[in-house]
Formats: C-alpha cells, structure tokens, sequence
C-alpha cells in the first residue's frame, strides 16, 4: 500500500510554483491542505463578501439619505437587510478571523501546520459552498428553476415570521442551510486550532510562554465549539417545521416563538465575543510592537479574555429585555450584561498600559489600532447604557442598537481586521503595502465610519426604528440620515483605496524582508512568505518574545518571566 | 508529519501532508446533498454520491499510511543580532523592564477620595437645596427619584420635605457612586501624571458631566427637568477636586505587576526572590 503512495519531492518550492502554468498554479490552490494557503483564502474569500455586502449595506443607505425615496422595492430592501448582516456574521467576520488564526497559529506555536490539515481544507470548502448558497438565493430561490427570492427575514430570523406561514418559497430554507453548513466548517476550524494549540507547541512553549493572540485563539475556539452547536440544532428544528411539520417555533400551533429567540442569541451573543476576541488578538500583537514595549498585563489580559468568553455565555438574554421576562430575569441579565465591562475594562487599560512610557511608530497597523481602542470604549460605554432594561425598553429596535453594534463591528472588528491585514500582509506576500495610501485608507475609512454611525446614535434617541426602508420628512431624522449615508461614500473611498494598495503592492511592492516591524513572535523568524514547512528547524523557545532573546542575547527576556 | 531524522541541519526534505481535493469533493457533496431540500432531488442523489466518494477518498489518503509529500529544505534563516543595543531606564529597579506604571495608589485611596468628594458634593448639594428652593431635602429627594418612581413625578412641596425612605436610597445611591468614581480616580490618575490636579477636578467631571448632559434626557427626563446643570457642575468639579486631591496625596505603592503569583497571593514561597534577584543583569 505505502509504495502506490505519491512520493513527490519539490525541488524549490518556489521556482515550482512559478514555472506553472496559471490553471496550475489554481490547482494547487485547490487541492491545498496547507494552513497558510487556506488561512489566506479565508480571508480572501471574506474581502470578496465584504464587498458584495458592503454595496448592499451602500444601497440601503442610498434609499435611507433622503425621506421618501423610492429607490428600492421595501421587499428589496427587506432582502439587502437580511442578506447583509448574515454576509457580514457568517461569510466575513467569522471567515477573515478564523482565516487568520489559521495563517497565524502554527507559525506562532512553532508547529509545520495544524493538527488535522485535510479537516482544514474540509472546513474551509464546506463555508465556501456554504456561503455560495446564501447568494444562490438570488438566483433560486423559489427552487432550482424558480425566480429569485433572497432570505428577508432578518439575520436573526425571528420566528413565527420564518415559519412556512408567513415566508413562502425556499428563501429562507437557503439562509438556514447556508448557515447551517459554514457552521459545521467553521466547528471543523474550532477543533483544529484548539487540538493544534495544546498538542503542537514547540519545544519550550508552555502556556504561560504563548503568545496572547495564541491564547485568544484557544478561547475564541472554545466559544465556537459550544455556542455553534446550538445554532445548527435550531436550523435543524426549524427546518423540521418547514419541510416535515413539526412546530417547534410554530406559534399557531402552540410552539414558541421564544423559544427561537433563546436558541438564537444563545449563540448570538458569544457570536460577538468570537468576532471581537480575534480583534482583541491582533490588537495584543500589535500594539506592543508599535509601542516598543511588552505586553503590560500578560497574565491579566489572558484571564480577562477567559473571563470575557465565560461571562458571555450568561448574558444573551439583554438582547431579550423586551420580550417581557420576569423582573428576576431582566435584573439578572442586566447584571451580568454589567459584569463584561470588567475584564474589558482591564484590557482597555491594559493596552494603554503598553502604549503609556513606549516609544510609539504610528505606522498603519498602529494608527488602525488606536482607532480601535477609541472606539471599542464608545461601544463598550453604549453596550453597558443598552445593558440597562429601562433605557433597553426605550430603545431597542431603535438605530441606537444599530449604531452601537456597528461600533463594535466595524469600529472594533474591521478595523483590527486592516491593522492586521497591513501588519501581516509584508509575512504573507514578501511585500510591503504602501505607507501613503495605507494612510488615506485609515483617514478616509475613520471619517466615513464617525459621519456613518456617530449620527446614528442620534437618530435612535429620536426614535428612528431600524429595519425601515423608509420615513417621512419633518421629524428631525432628515439631515442625521444624509450624514450618516454621505460617509459611506467615505468609506467606499476608504476601501477603494486600500483595494489599489493590495493590487499595486503585490504588483511592484517594496520587498517587505523576513521581519520588517522588528518584531518577537515565532512568525517573523522564517522567511516571508513562509516556506510550506514553516520552519527548517523546529525552533526551541524560552520566552514569550523569542525574538527578542535571538537579537538581544545580551539580554534576553527569559532571565526575566 | 516530521520525525526526528528531520531535526538538525543535515535534513534536506521534509515529509508535508499531500494536498488533496478529497475534502473538497466532500464539502460538495454536503452541500448539494442539503441543496437537494431545496431544489431537485436529483440534487440531493449527486451530493450524497460525491460525499460518499469523497469520504472513501480521504480515507484512502490518511489510512494505512498517510499521504505525504516531501519538500526540499531551504537552509534556516539566522534572526541577525539587533544593531541597537538595549537603553536601560534610569528610573525602576528593574532595569529596562520597568513596569509602567511604576508605582500606582492603593486602592483605599480611591475609596477614601470618593468619600472625601462625596461629603463635599453632598454638602454643596444641600446648600444648594436651600438656597434655590429653601430646602435642604429638595437635592437629596431629587437624587433618590432616580430609584423611586413615586418621588419622579411629586410636586415641589413633597420635594421639600424629610422623607426617610428617599434619604436612605438617596444616601445609597451617592454613596455608591462615589466611592465606585473615588476608586476610579485611584486607578486613572497614575495615568496622567503631569496634571493631575486638572485631570481630576476638570477633565474628568466635565467628561462624566457632559455625558449625562446628553444621555440623561433619554435616561430620565423627569430628572432632566429639575436638574439645575450650573449647580451640578460646580458640585462634580468640588468632587473631584476633593477626590483627587486626597487621592494624590497619598503615597504611592510599586506596582506588583513583576511579582510571580505566589507572592502576590501571600503563599510562602521560599527561593522565588532571591532567585528572581539573583537573575537580574547586572548595570
């Protein structure tokens, strides 16, 4: 058996890969197990999304900039909102996180790849057809020969509204498998990184010596592995009360709408913490690279992310404050909505802490951080005031939730998303991404987001309800909304520049080098972009900044942890 | 994956999992078996036959041995000595890994700051009542509607008298919140050391003041309504003068950030600071 097995052995990687021809380079991105080239097509399968959902979030701004307009259909619009902030959940936060927790774990634990790399590959297939599925929508959504009719039923289809009742066709059968299958790829991911974090360090790497973005990948791992499961059980139910009659969710035939509501932000609210706590990540390794400094707080910051992943948990009833649970609940959900505030608040100062007394290089990676920092603290302050059931009362369902839950999405997610794109991306190419439009991106993409959804809070405290197609004029909400919609033009620019940067500098880019950001992590010891072996000798480390001790070996850190 | 015979400099392939579309083919092969619910059943028979093949594929790949592939081996790269040699601080003990901050306040300087504010603002607050509305209780009763919906909507002449339930929840609610904002102030101003006394009784008052100053007509507009603002920033400005004030004039402690667990924690831990010391680089 073992001689019918293909031996194959590639001379140089890299002169290999450039004498194919093109369908042959695509080939060997498709039979790929390998965790970089999956990690990237993750994230490359992510942008891709978060633009189609991005020009569908534009396109319901454009309707919104003025009152009355009647530039899209309200079922159009129903369907852009649906379709929009599931892309964003499922098919571009989760992905281009995930993406680079797959890129990045291996190399920073010192291991040649993840613990099961053909389940890799699986995972990452399985979100892509997945994903394809929901925007097949558009095509068959009245079945393979029927007319288009995307999902409208709200990224967190709240029931009875997806019963068979009340939403007709296979519109909503296409969300609920779409998400039940990059789900499954995405437990798949979960599995991985948690068997490969505590199976697969290098020699040295205790679990005190991991790097904090390593540490967050197991938790957020951990997360996915427990609130996923209950998604995939209520799309499975649901789909039993569309297809075989059971009613589950059936209000009409006594089934709980609540019910839907329980299963649903039981995953919902991690869902965040899963998104954000890769931001958090990225944050850790790149503020003190910036600041020059180590991380302030080490141990602190690990145990306030577990804090953070167990608390949330316990909390996914404050998006439930009106349904009209018992004053017990409401009270206790409030309160343990409050307690998040805490290992946040601790990682807030924490990072400051590493920035306070360093020597700061306000590179790009840096300058997106900051932002995020400022505007994870506008969220966080906006999510304690919600965490409030009789101010929640006021105003949930208002654009108040949206601006403050887009704050923590873009303000916080996004934006670590590019600080660690434009930091990553010099390991991942062997190129630099250019300095001058980097900048224009972050101003850009700053001011558009600030115009966008600072104005939003506004119109939530007057009362503008979200998921409308429309409103009339004379209540105040006219110039807030042509505000808000004027920068998303801002940051369309934004991204548009950053899309030249990507193409111009993997075109004709400055040669990035093995390690331009001088930094300490596992990863900028190999070449860039990294050889598919990761590393000739498997390293041995003594610290958490074991760059540190291989330039400075007059004075390494390991005298010191 | 690799074994040891790969380990060292003489290795010159390494053994890497083969790619394979296996996996592939079987995520197709789910999805169009899901597909199917949706579209033909047809659909669903192709998908559940490209699972099964795809499932036996990857079988094939990992069992009895699995698939490898080997790649040539380019020499380690040596991480170059830094060319800037490593300043140290002149301030801390710790050489150049001072912990900033080096030194942080106790926590009961919080608590006693907060305490100190708050007999301060509650003392303005009261002459504040009597002044504009000839009553001492008017402030306090006015502070303890935030908890008692009754009190939100009573006349001033119920404002204006004692009532001793309003006087608790008013005694506990700034009580509270003083020491909680006390506590903060102890955290907060090792971070701005060049001005404290402006951080604590401007910046901080005038940033919690104009927030509420915002939010408060959506909170409790009832509140909004009798809120004399002129009143109120002077007693948050007395706060936090008197709050930073004896917070900063207490002595500092070094922060225990360097410290191993153990000590922190009290546990008797014989060896851990002489070998810590023992370890440090001589300047």
């Amino acid at each position: 058996m073992a001689g019918s097995i293909e031996h194959r052995i590639a001379l140089s990687a890299e002169s290999d890969h450039a004498s194919l021809p093109i369908l042959g380079r695509a080939h060997e991105w498709v039979v790929t197990v390998d965790h970089k080239r999956l990690g990237l097509m993750y994230i490359g399968g992510g942008l891709v999304f978060f633009l189609i959902a991005g020009l569908q979030a534009a396109t319901m701004r454009l309707q919104l900039a003025i009152p009355n307009a009647g530039i899209i259909a309200p079922q159009v619009f129903n369907r852009l909102l649906t379709v929009h902030g599931t892309a964003m959940v499922f098919l571009v936060g989760m992905p281009i996180l995930t993406g680079f927790l797959n890129y990045l774990v291996p190399l920073m634990i010192g291991a040649r790849d993840l613990a099961f790399p053909r389940l890799n590959a699986f995972g990452f297939w399985l979100w892509l057809f997945g994903s394809l599925l929901l925007y097949f929508s558009y095509i068959g959504g009245d079945g393979l020969y029927g007319a288009g009719s995307a999902p409208d039923v709200g990224w967190f289809a709240y029931a009875p509204l997806t019963e068979r009742a009340f939403s007709r066709g296979n519109s909503t059968d296409y969300w609920i498998l779409s998400i039940l299958l990059t789900s499954v790829g995405s437990t798949a991911t979960a599995i991985n990184l948690l068997t490969s974090i505590f199976c697969m360090r290098c020699e040295g790497m205790t679990l005190r010596k991991m790097p904090v973005l390593v540490w967050l990948a197991a938790v957020v791992s951990f997360l996915m592995c427990v609130v996923l499961p209950p998604l995939s059980a209520a799309q499975a139910m649901l789909l039993l009360d569309r297809f075989l009659g059971a009613h589950f969710f059936d209000t009409q035939a006594g089934g709980s709408a609540i019910l839907w509501q329980h299963f649903f932000w039981i995953f919902g609210h991690p869902e965040v913490y899963v998104l954000v706590l890769p931001a958090f990540a990225f944050a850790n390794e790149i503020i003190p690279v910036f600041s020059r400094k180590v991380i302030f707080g080490y141990s602190v910051m690990v145990a306030a992310s577990c804090a953070l992943a167990f608390i949330s948990l316990g909390v996914w009833a404050h998006h439930m404050f009106s349904v009209g649970m018992a004053p017990a609940g409401n009270a206790f959900f409030a309160a343990s909505t409050m307690l998040v505030s805490i290992p946040t608040g601790i990682k807030i100062f924490n990072w400051i802490g590493t920035m306070w007394g360093g020597k700061i290089r306000f590179r790009i990676p840096m300058m997106f951080s900051v932002g995020f920092l400022a505007q994870f603290l506008i969220a966080g302050l906006t999510g304690i005031m919600l965490a409030v059931a009789p101010f929640d009362w006021q105003l949930t369902d208002t654009y108040f939730v949206v601006a403050h839950f887009h704050y923590v999405l873009i303000g916080a997610i996004v934006f670590m998303i590019f600080a660690a794109i434009y930091y990553w991306f010099p390991k991942a190419t062997g190129k630099m991404l250019g300095e001058r439009l980097g900048k224009w991106h972050f101003w850009l993409f700053l001011i558009g987001f600030h115009m966008t959804f600072d104005t939003l809070h506004f119109a939530g405290l007057r009362g503008m309800p979200r998921r409308i197609y429309t409103y009339q004029p004379g209540r105040g909400l006219d110039t807030i909304n042509l505000i808000a919609s004027i920068g998303v033009i801002f940051q369309a620019a934004g991204i548009l520049m950053f899309l030249i940067n990507v193409i111009r500098s993997l075109r004709s880019g400055k040669p990035a080098g093995d390690d331009p950001w001088d930094a300490w992590t596992l990863e900028w010891s190999t070449s860039s972009p990294p050889p598919e072996y990761n590393f000739a000798e498997l390293p041995v480390v003594r610290s958490r900044r074991p760059l540190w001790d291989l330039k400075h070996p007059e004075d390494p850190d390991w005298k010191y942890e | 994956m690799d074994d040891e015979r790969n380990r060292g400099h003489e290795q010159t392939v390494i053994e890497m999992p083969a790619p394979t579309a296996w996996p592939m083919l079987m995520a197709v092969g789910l999805t169009l078996s899901f597909a199917g619910l949706v579209t033909s059943v047809a659909v669903t028979i192709v998908g559940i036959v490209f699972t099964i093949v795809g499932i036996v594929g990857w079988f094939g790949e990992v069992l009895p041995v699995e698939h490898t592939e080997s790649i040539a081996v380019t020499p380690a790269l040596e991480v170059p000595r830094a060319k800037v040699a490593v300043a140290y601080l002149e301030v801390g003990e710790m050489g150049h890994r001072a912990v900033l901050p080096l030194e942080i306040y106790p926590y009961r300087a919080g608590i006693k700051g907060g305490i100190a504010g708050g007999v301060v603002m509650a003392a303005l607050a009261v002459v504040h009542g009597m002044i504009l509305h000839g009553s001492p209780w008017y402030t306090i009763n006015i502070l303890a509607a935030t908890g008692m919906a009754d009190l939100a909507n009573a006349n001033a002449a119920t404002l204006s008298s004692f009532i001793p339930s309003a006087f608790i929840v008013a005694l506990v609610i700034h009580g509270v919140a003083s020491i909680l904002i006390g506590l903060l102030y102890g955290v907060l101003l090792p971070m701005a050391p060049r001005y404290p006394a402006f951080f604590a009784a401007i910046v901080a008052p005038l940033l919690w003041t104009g927030l509420l100053w915002a939010s408060l007509s959506v909170i409790n507009p009832v509140l909004d309504a009798r809120i004399e603002w002129r009143w109120f920033i002077l007693c948050q400005i007395a706060f936090g003068a008197v709050a930073g004030y004896v917070v900063d004039r207490t002595e500092k402690v070094r922060t225990l950030q360097h410290l191993p667990f153990a000590v922190r924690s009290g546990i008797e831990s014989p060896g851990i600071m002489r070998e810590r010391i023992e370890r440090e680089p001589e300047k």
